[in-house]
């Protein structure tokens, strides 16, 4: 038997499948919790069900670039493997450079199907779930301590109402600010590849992501102008999600011209 | 009559109770799987290797994990914590959906509402996530040309891009003066110093301290006017 057939073989379908399956019942688990204890603590229901039709329309195009992640690596580490490792803990940016580096330091030279050996595979398997597992631990030891942290109310004493600032206030102009924080990383990383990808100030990198940000933007503003000029609130829920299908559509024809 | 304070203290309860003992089982889950098909292939993992590679490249994602856990535990609340760290694809998906799903609701962070919000947020994407790629799973013979297709290639090739293009309009209009800022300061950077676009991950630090501190300038001549 070749180690692509072993790869994909149906005791690791067994295992990979039994780990996806525990992520997928404690989220049912928590899902269901917050819906109670929401509907008790009198969160209107509709809100509650907007937040999940919003979340589950949202989450359906980057699922499938995610399952296309899982196709890239699944020549080279079979199917069962990536498609645990992007179902949980994993991301799509970090699994194909891990899996290089624990590739070349195997010494297989790279990650590739035709070098691969059982050796080679259990090692990248255990550096993949390795290097990423650092959010877990933190939030299973410091978890509960953080969060209480932030969200114990301030005792204010005299001379904190005279000249300091209400910082619990900034909570939300700070997350709007990381937010925009990230948001320009990237952005600025698509202008910064067509001026000096290819060498400072040549021009001649590639212009397709930023074409597809700025229409993904201005399809953004078109559901936000429907939304504010018809009324139409509804429109939320699917705003993000058509205005990535909109630009994704427009990334084929741009594929064509460039 | 329980009170919503205690309420929700309990829910808080039982959530960190819950989240600790189920991030723990999916840690050794994730760990002792390799091993386990280690054993079944003939040969265990080669941890002297498995060490060089973290050093090269671990350290990278060790920092970047804690700077993710600093920042996005106080956006998520403790539920949406445990399931975000858990399922993965922050970035990507988990942090604006719950973002996109609190906005819509107009709920503000910090609150049991948010809390509450996160939670059904998270868990509703993962589960969809779960849904779709086990559907590809099984799909995947068929649907292998398709979703590799020449045609649609420089679709699936920009997700990332159609993605934060339509974050940026909704989160630029918010602050544009901010936003316009950053975005320059960060251009130049990435036109001045082009070996660092392949390190954007690590450049959201830089830029998200740019941008918290000028708001943070804002804030305090807000407040103190």
């Amino acid at each position: 038997m070749d180690i692509l057939t072993k790869l994909n073989s149906p005791f690791l379908y067994l295992i990979c499948g039994s780990i996806i399956l525990f992520a997928a019942v404690i989220c049912v688990i928590f899902a269901v919790r917050a819906f109670k204890t929401g509907k008790e603590m009198g969160i209107d229901p509709g809100k509650m069900k907007r937040v999940i039709t919003a979340s589950a329309t949202f989450a359906v195009l980057p699922s499938v670039g995610i399952l296309l992640g899982v196709i890239a690596l699944s020549g080279s580490l079979g199917t069962p493997w990536p498609w645990l490792r992007l179902s949980v803990i994993g991301a799509l940016h970090y699994e194909t450079q891990v899996a290089e580096a624990a590739a070349e330091a195997a010494g297989i030279g790279g990650l590739s199907i035709s070098n691969m050996t059982a050796e080679a595979f259990s090692t990248i398997a255990l550096l993949m779930s390795f290097c990423i597992m650092w959010g877990m631990v933190l939030v299973t030891f410091n978890g509960k301590a953080y969060s209480s942290r932030l969200m114990a109310p301030k005792t204010q004493t005299k001379s904190d109402k005279k000249g300091k600032l209400d910082l619990m206030a900034f909570g939300d102009p700070a997350m709007t600010a990381m937010f925009i924080g990230l948001v320009s990383a990237y952005i600025a990383s698509y202008i910064g590849t067509i001026v000096s990808g290819n060498g400072l100030f040549t021009f001649t990198g590639s212009w397709i992501p930023l074409a597809v940000s700025a229409v993904a933007a201005l399809a953004m503003a078109g559901f936000t102008w429907i939304r504010e000029h018809r009324k139409a609130e509804w429109i939320d829920s699917f705003s993000i999600a058509g205005s990535m299908l909109i630009a994704m559509a427009a990334a084929v024809l741009f594929g064509r011209l460039g | 009559m329980e009170t919503r304070t205690s309420l929700y203290e309990r829910y808080l309860d039982g959530t960190h109770r819950l989240g600790r003992a189920f991030t723990s089982c999916m840690l050794i889950l994730l760990l002792g799987a390799p091993f386990v098909i280690g054993s079944y292939l003939g040969s265990l993992p080669n941890l002297g290797a498995a060490a060089k590679a973290f050093l090269s490249i671990g350290i990278v994602y060790l920092i970047s994990c804690i700077v993710e856990y600093l920042i996005y535990v106080p956006m998520l609340g403790a539920g949406g914590s445990y399931l975000a760290f858990i399922t993965g694809n922050l970035i990507n998906m988990k942090i604006p959906c719950a973002m996109n799903a609190r906005d819509i609701v107009g709920v503000k962070s910090g609150t049991p509402e948010n809390e509450i919000v996160s939670t059904l947020s998270i868990a509703t994407s993962s589960l969809v996530t779960i849904l779709i790629l086990a559907a590809g799973v099984v799909l995947i013979i068929p649907l292998q040309p398709v979703l590799q297709s020449p045609i649609l290639q420089p679709a699936f090739d920009n997700v990332v891009p159609a993605l934060f293009g339509a974050m940026a309009c909704k989160y630029y209009r918010m602050n544009p003066r901010i936003s316009f800022i950053v975005l320059a300061f960060m251009s130049l950077l990435f036109i001045l110093v082009p070996s660092l676009i392949a390190s954007t991950s690590m450049m959201i630090i830089p830029s998200g301290a740019l941008a918290i501190f000028l708001a943070y300038l804002g804030f305090r001549k807000q407040q103190q006017s």
